[in-house]
């Protein structure tokens, strides 16, 4: 990789603010493809950072402002890439917190994740009723639908919404991912889900499974 | 001593003689739909309501057969007396914050009649009436948040620990030290309107933020609240906090009420001689998921750990059988 790379890839691990939009411009001028700089540089540290909060180094504060300075440096990119035509689209996911619960903060740094990742997301917001979301899913018609809990007292609303999305039976079925810091893998097995990630880095990882061509088994 | 529940949960609390069994507690919610059904109080009516709010805390002890009694379901109380916009939810939905009145970190002023604002009024009133129905029989635990879970309220949660990540270290003591008189004000009034214990809730939750954090923070905040406040404090923090559960016992609180990620044999072992420990029975798989016996497996383990207070690990879904809060009661009820 490019020293350039490397520097885009540290400053958004080490949360340089400051410096990412030079540093991301400057590989621009040098002439780096802007898919490089995406995928070896930004999205290549949020795979770091993901790893630092799992492994308990880092958190939520601190990858907040990392997925932060990943946006600045996205934001810088992403022009340039709809200029060129060329589609990075990985599918769309839509997001949202289940109903009775307002807890976002999860599921924002997914969708900072997952955008960087290439996927298009419909962002649906907190307190999601289970209506309001098949109305979603029928006009969106997306790839992937990620619903995140933190509650317990809102588990239950969880349930419900895989169980709808997927009971429905007319043609084929939207799958789910699920998250949260309640969720577990075995409550996502027993509710339907199609998957769980346990933070944002499992997450994109999932929905790059889940939205493989020929992906159908629970990854869960 | 006689094992009466409340003598069972004060003699717990300060570790002191141990009765013919363990007593079980509940630090946060156990209201579900079929203890609303059992005693006709339902939500939204229960938070706002003090004598509604008061006969669903008795229901907790009088049919679920819990040594304690604790009124406050919601984590919103001080913020609707802060200003912040409450939607109270209904039988299905715990009440949220709808509104972040300091999100621009502009300065907090806890206001001169505080605990007569209708929300944090209510609460007095209904541990009042408990005190009328159970004072002495059953312990009566109030419930106030701490400086760093109305900051969530006030200027929201991710707002807030945006701050810290980005440093704004000057900003975030600010406003922790400026909502401490909100703690305060409401945890005194809860002993004189008859509380015997009070969980001070505050979510610096483990995985949310690091042990670094709390130290830093918090953990100086905590030790002048248990200072300042008289009466004995259990104090309420999520998520596996075995990396700073010794700062708890620093801080000067005199029980943790922690989650089933902390293993209770491991929490003993490391503060148990320090302070009351109380829980740790699992939410999400366990009373909600579960079967009586899983739960009644689990407080037993917990008992043999040797966690001195049997409850659940956090509120409980609404959903969650009654049978399997029950099965916390019949584990405690066999004794050591």
């Amino acid at each position: 990789m490019s020293d350039r790379l490397e520097q885009i890839k540290e400053a958004v691990i080490t949360r340089k603010r400051a410096e990412i939009h030079g540093l991301v411009e400057t590989a621009v001028n040098e002439g780096i493809e802007p898919g490089s700089i995406i995928d070896s540089g930004l999205i290549a540290a949020m795979d770091v950072v993901g790893r630092q909060f799992s492994d308990n180094e880092i958190f939520v504060p601190e990858m907040l402002v990392s997925a932060l300075t990943m946006k600045m440096g996205l934001d810088v990119v992403k022009p340039l890439l709809l200029k060129s035509g060329e589609n990075r689209s990985r599918g769309t996911v839509i997001m949202a917190t289940v109903k009775g619960d307002i807890h976002d903060i999860g599921k924002n740094i997914v969708i900072m994740m997952l955008e960087g990742a290439g996927f298009q997301v419909v962002d649906l917001g907190v307190d999601l009723t289970v209506e309001k979301l098949v109305d979603q899913v029928d006009a969106v018609r997306p790839d992937l639908v990620g619903l995140s809990a933190l509650l317990t007292t809102t588990m239950p609303e969880m349930r419900r919404a895989v169980q709808v999305l997927h009971g429905r039976g007319s043609g084929k079925t939207v799958k789910v991912m699920v998250g949260g810091a309640p969720v577990t893998p075995s409550f996502a097995r027993e509710i339907g889900a199609d998957g769980y990630g346990a933070d944002a880095a499992e997450a994109v990882a999932l929905a790059r499974r889940l939205t493989s061509p020929g992906e159908g088994q629970a990854a869960c | 001593m006689k094992s009466t529940p409340y003598n069972l949960v004060m003699s717990a609390l300060y570790k002191g003689k141990k009765g013919d069994r363990p007593p079980a507690g509940n630090p946060t919610s156990i209201v579900c739909h079929g203890l609303m059904d059992a005693c006709g109080v339902s939500f939204p009516e229960a938070h706002l309501n003090p004598q509604a709010m008061a006969e669903l805390a008795l229901a907790g002890h009088e049919i679920l057969g819990f040594d304690t009694v604790m009124p406050e379901y919601s984590v919103d109380q001080e913020a609707a007396a802060l200003g912040c916009e409450i939607d109270w939810g209904d039988r299905d939905r715990m009440p949220d914050t709808k509104f972040f009145p300091h999100a621009d970190f502009s300065d907090v002023v806890v206001p001169m009649d505080f605990v007569e604002k209708p929300s944090i009024r209510v609460v007095l009133d209904a541990l009042s009436i408990l005190r009328r129905h159970v004072g002495g029989k059953a312990a009566i635990i109030g419930k106030v948040m701490g400086p760093w879970t109305l900051s969530y309220h006030v200027a929201g949660t991710q707002n807030f620990l945006l701050q810290i990540g980005l440093e704004e270290k000057d900003k975030v003591k600010r406003m922790l030290r400026q909502l401490m008189p909100a703690t305060i004000a409401s945890a005194r009034a809860q002993f004189q309107a008859g509380a015997d214990i009070v969980v001070l809730a505050d979510h610096a939750t483990g995985n949310l933020v690091g042990a670094y954090h709390y130290q830093e923070y918090l953990l100086p905040i905590h030790k002048e609240l248990t200072s300042t406040i008289e009466g004995p404090l259990i104090l309420h923090v999520c998520g596996n906090c075995m990396d700073r559960i010794e700062m708890f016992a620093d801080a000067g609180f005199d029980g943790y009420h922690f989650e089933w990620q902390v293993d209770a044999k491991k929490a003993v072992e490391k503060v148990g001689w320090r302070m009351c420990l109380v829980g740790n029975v699992n939410n999400a798989e366990t009373l909600y998921q579960g079967t009586p016996d899983d739960v009644y497996q689990q407080a037993r383990y917990a008992i043999e750990a040797g966690v001195d207070i049997i409850g659940p690990e956090c509120a409980i879904p609404l959903a969650t059988p009654m049978e399997n809060l029950k099965a916390i009661v019949a584990a405690v009820r066999e004794g050591y």
